[in-house]
């Protein structure tokens, strides 16, 4: 069973605020896609551990330095910055 | 009988033929998307300033006498979840407003390089999470065959825009369909191909583990053509390994006799009786041509679903994590510390959808039920991944439905979630096994609307697929490809 | 009641590697703020990582100099947690197979503290408060991190301490960090509970969090063993919490933020594919291997004969054993060298980390040059003494400064004419040696020792001296 507390803690670690008044809704919702999942609960495995689609292995970079990005460019995209920095007022009201 | 025309030799042919400038070719499709993308909602972002430039430089290389490429001076358009430099790129989410990427995804290198011209940016599912599209801030995409059905999705801007014939090709994203169930809506061929045949670095991630990025065009040659120019090694992904075989067109016309194409039964377990007349049509037509059709089982079909929602919802509520308003993208105008400020941007800045698979996602990862749901479905997928091998000792192609319906009504899909997931079953597994697939047109409905098949590939085997894809689409083209009443007449 | 210490160790180590571990961005330590970033280490939508082959070298490296087992199967995960300083809001880290695990560093006292494992991870970027606002910088993100993790073995802050200076010694020795704690290359989080002295249970343990210097960890231990005890003894029980020491009034307070959501949501990053670590290859990197403080120590005493106490002192910095090595070679006796560096030369260096760097205007070949000319009695040691000083001021080589002439003693004849010009140059010293005044002798020894450049023999000397008074 999922519940409102449940609902609270998964909000809190995916940075999603749940309003009062929703709560309600997404517990109902929760639970339903939860069942929906539970399909698999009886299924058979032969509890091989899956590694990756094309059991690929040892794919890597070279230690040569490539040259970075402009810093302008770098927050190019950002809301705030200032002192070339991303930056994150105390608040904003 | 003369042969199915590409449309993108058709082009090539036209413009080294100087029968039309590559400038007129683009501004003849930009006038059309001026006059059709109000009904169809396909593109969400018109690049006409760098279309006319790139067909200026396509013009001048063929003044100059220049080698063309097979697919320079082809106007085409890019989902919008495929990163282009300096042109924004939002995953039609708010979250993403206003985002102009600094670098190019490697696939946009590798046609720019084709001096491709880019008409703009298509309409999609928010984060390609949905199949109607509707899912979209800027609203779904229409069907070119119906405006009041949806294009399909997530891909449905990109499906619109080729079957509305305002873009010759373009390139989607499939991570449980979003390539193939929009081009089976929309009457079009689409292709999913092999995991890592085509690089992801640029495509903003949904899914990491499904994602793959491949073309949607009207013709199965077209699709053979793109893909071959997209599916290489990137040293940017390092899931990527590029097209392993020859290419697709160098054997696209080969004989199919005595191909063995397989049918499950749990593929054609609960789905509409016309799409499932249009499939076995199909086996006829494949017989009539001298392949073998052959039943076998896919047991674990049957759990593909689930396994699926729970994999790309948990990769997605990681991917999704960094939209926390600081380095691009939409932030909340007011708030009171740093942790509000993101949790406010990201509940005002992501759709329904999205937060509903961000929350299943951090759930079935979260303490005391990630062995239970994500552990289990990973090896669940193993198992799938196992099953479709065993297959592919038999057969070397599976014949499916694309969807086991046709277009729904605009509307009828966003209502219930779990209603509409399930209409994913034909496709998901696909995903989850690694698999190429291709959707091409096989009939319509009652009301007219396409019906779509799907050819499913042994891995990195798309030119086998491409192959039955092609022999089919020869024979039955004038019966099953109905071009749209809009857009461009080449 | 007494009670005992129980502490473990986690230790962020910064790998010298030239670029970041999953792209092509310069690990340079500084640099003004977002100057050393990409699409990639900003974690912008749609790019991917790639790893850096000698991250993987490195940290193997590590692991085989701590004794520790390489896995030979290794995958990279994600551990997820949203903080600003974090681009993907996810760090990519390794969960459940480590690159290396199970090795141990022994101690002085013969304990070993017991390695659990050593896996391979990215820094985050750095933030900067000011009135409240944050400035982000990720010129430090994706720089790449080996974290060394303890068993709870520690029993004593001297055991902590030696455990941390010996590990950055043997990191400096085989090349992977410069381990800075000041410039945090190297950082650590310790665990502390305390128990009564005999209990086997431990006790509820607290975790300080990022320090970056062994003083101020020795501090920060002493204090929240202190607190944990006054606690206990108080009737109440410690809280299991993640704290943070500050130094300037020397206390641990209770830490916010990213701690209140522990719960990581560890998967296997889909965009990395599997670490397969060969035989070979371990073999190839274990031969890559120097000889090991621990190793030299013991040679330098056994084999060469220094005494253990100045051993220690030249073992301590790479680049001094390694001056030493060479400065000794073939001379007739290691200590010769041995003390010259311990000696005259760090007189000349002011400060620890001016010995790590060594650098010094005296190559450690014309040190040799100097010592042959002693061990072969061209010159004598006060001689070669002062030359040594001229060398560390002038950076001169010794053939500028010691001529032929100055080689072979002083023989009879000159000895002699040379006492005689000292017993006339010194009426005052003759007149207090002949009043009974013992030691005014020498002044006039020293008058010929310096006239002769060292180089008359002043035992000889004093007795001619004695003659030519009489």
């Amino acid at each position: 069973m999922v519940s409102h507390e449940d609902v609270i803690q998964i909000a809190r670690l995916a940075k999603l605020s749940v309003k009062e008044d929703e709560l309600e809704a997404m517990t109902k919702e929760m639970q339903s896609i939860v069942d929906f999942a539970d399909a698999i609960n009886n299924a058979p495995t032969d509890g091989e551990e899956f590694d990756n689609i094309n059991n690929l292995s040892n794919v890597f970079r070279e230690d040569v330095v490539v040259e970075s990005y402009p810093t302008e460019k770098i927050l190019e995209n950002a809301g705030d910055k200032a002192d070339d920095c991303f930056l994150v007022k105390k608040r904003c009201l | 009988m003369a042969e199915v025309k590409s449309k993108i030799r058709a082009i090539n042919e036209m413009l080294t033929g100087k029968e039309i400038t590559c400038t007129e070719l683009t501004q003849q499709y930009l006038d059309a998307i001026d006059k059709s993308n109000g009904d169809l909602n396909a593109y969400v972002n018109v690049t006409a300033d760098t279309a006319l430039k790139a067909a200026k430089a396509v013009d001048d290389k063929i003044a100059k006498g220049e080698e063309l490429p097979l697919l320079a001076g082809v106007p085409m358009t890019l989902k919008d979840n495929i990163s282009t430099n300096g042109i924004e790129t939002t995953c039609c989410s708010k979250i993403l407003e206003g985002y102009k990427p600094i670098y190019d995804a490697t696939v946009w290198k590798l046609l720019q390089q084709q001096n491709a011209v880019l008409l703009g940016k298509t309409n999609m599912d928010e984060f390609a999470m949905g199949s109607s599209c509707e899912t979209s801030v800027f609203g779904g995409a229409k069907n070119p065959h119906s405006l009041n059905h949806v294009a399909g999705g997530s891909s449905g801007g990109v499906a619109s825009a080729v079957g509305g014939n305002i873009a010759a090709y373009g390139l989607g994203s499939d991570t449980g369909g979003s390539i193939r169930q929009p081009a089976s809506f929309c009457g079009i061929v689409g292709l999913k191909p092999t995991y890592g045949s085509v690089s992801r670095y640029g495509l903003i991630a949904y899914a990491s583990s499904l994602d793959q990025i491949g073309p949607i065009t009207t013709t199965v040659e077209d699709t053979a053509i793109v893909y071959d120019a997209i599916a290489k090694l990137d040293p940017m992904d390092s899931t990527s390994q590029g097209n392993k075989g020859a290419g697709a067109c160098a054997t696209l016309k080969n004989d199919i006799k005595g191909m063995k194409i397989g049918i499950a039964k749990e593929y054609l377990e609960g789905i509409r009786d016309d799409v499932k007349e249009a499939i076995l049509n199909a086996c006829n037509v494949y017989r009539s041509m001298g392949a073998e059709i052959v039943e076998f089982d896919l047991p674990a079909l049957k759990y593909a679903l689930p396994v699926y929602y729970i994999l790309a919802c948990a990769e997605a509520s990681s991917n999704l994590g960094r939209y926390d308003g600081i380095r691009y993208g939409y932030k909340t105008p007011t708030y009171n510390d740093v942790n509000d400020m993101v949790c406010k941007t990201r509940s005002e800045g992501f759709g329904s959808e999205v937060k509903r698979r961000i929350m299943l996602g951090t759930y079935v990862l979260s303490a005391g039920y990630y062995d239970a749901y994500y552990k289990k479905a990973q090896n669940l997928r193993g198992t799938i991944v196992k099953d479709f091998k065993n297959a592919f000792e038999k057969v070397d192609v599976i014949l499916a439905p694309t969807v086991p319906m046709t277009a729904f009504e605009v509307g009828k899909a966003v209502s219930d979630p779990i209603e509409t997931y399930l209409t994913d079953i034909c496709t998901v597994p696909i995903n989850i096994a690694g698999l190429p697939a291709v959707s091409v047109p096989c009939g319509f409905n009652a009301k007219g609307m396409p019906i779509g098949m799907q050819l499913i590939g042994n891995t990195f085997a798309e030119s086998t697929i491409l192959n039955a894809a092609w022999h089919y689409e020869n024979a039955t083209h004038s019966t099953m490809f109905k071009s749209a009443e809009m857009g461009v007449k080449l | 009641m007494r009670y005992e210490l129980v502490a473990g160790l986690e230790t962020h180590v910064e790998l010298s590697t030239k670029t970041k571990i999953f792209c092509g961005c310069t690990t340079e330590f500084g640099g003004s703020p977002n100057t050393h970033c990409c699409p990639i280490c900003i974690g912008l939508p749609g790019t991917l990582p790639k790893l850096n082959k000698e991250v993987v070298r490195y940290a193997i490296r590590a692991g085989l100099a701590t004794n520790c087992e390489i896995s030979r199967i290794s995958k990279m995960d994600r551990k997820n947690y949203c903080y600003p300083d974090l681009s993907k809001a996810y760090q990519i880290s390794q969960y459940d197979k480590p690159l290396c695990k199970n090795g141990y560093i022994e101690l002085s006292n013969g304990r070993r503290i017991r390695l659990n494992r050593i896996h391979i991870e990215e820094d985050a970027g750095k933030l900067i408060h000011q009135k409240g606002d944050t400035y982000v910088d990720y010129n430090r993100g994706g720089v790449p991190l080996i974290e060394i993790v303890t068993e709870p073995d520690f029993r004593s802050v001297d055991e902590v301490r030696e455990y941390v200076e010996k590990l950055q010694l043997i990191m400096r020795y085989i090349g992977v960090s410069d381990c800075k704690m000041q410039e945090g290359s190297m950082r650590c989080d310790v665990n502390i509970s305390v128990r009564p002295e005999g209990q086997k249970e431990f006790g509820t343990r607290t975790e300080i969090k990022n320090m970056n210097s062994i003083a101020f960890m020795a501090k920060a231990i002493e204090y929240e063993q202190e607190r944990q005890i006054d606690i206990i003894e108080s009737g109440g029980s410690v809280q299991q919490e993640t704290l943070r020491y500050d130094d300037v009034t020397n206390t641990t307070s209770s830490m916010r933020g990213k701690e209140d959501a522990n719960d990581y949501r560890y998967f296997r990053d889909p965009d990395l594919v599997t670490i397969n670590v060969t035989d070979q290859e371990v073999e190839e990197l274990e031969a890559t291997i120097p000889e090991l403080p621990d190793e030299k120590l013991e040679r330098y005493v056994e084999k060469l004969g220094i005494p253990e106490a100045d051993a220690q002192l030249l073992v301590k910095y790479r680049r001094v054993a390694e001056y030493f090595e060479k400065a000794s070679e073939g001379t007739a006796n290691p200590r010769t060298a041995a003390n010259f560096i311990i000696g005259q030369i760090f007189r000349t260096i002011e400060n620890e980390s001016a010995k790590e760097e060594f650098d010094i205007p005296v190559s450690a070949e014309s040190l040799r040059e100097l010592i042959k000319l002693l061990d072969s009695k061209k010159i004598r040691m006060n001689l070669a003494k002062s030359t040594l000083d001229k060398m560390l001021e002038t950076g001169k080589k010794v053939s500028d400064l010691i001529s032929e002439k100055d080689m072979g003693g002083l023989d009879e004849e000159a000895t002699k004419k040379l006492c005689q010009e000292a017993v006339d140059a010194n009426p005052n010293a003759v007149a207090d040696y002949k009043g009974g005044k013992e030691k005014a002798i020498k002044a006039i020894v020293g008058y010929v020792m310096k006239n002769s450049r060292g180089k008359a023999d002043a035992m000889k000397a004093e007795e001619i001296i004695k003659q030519i008074i009489q």
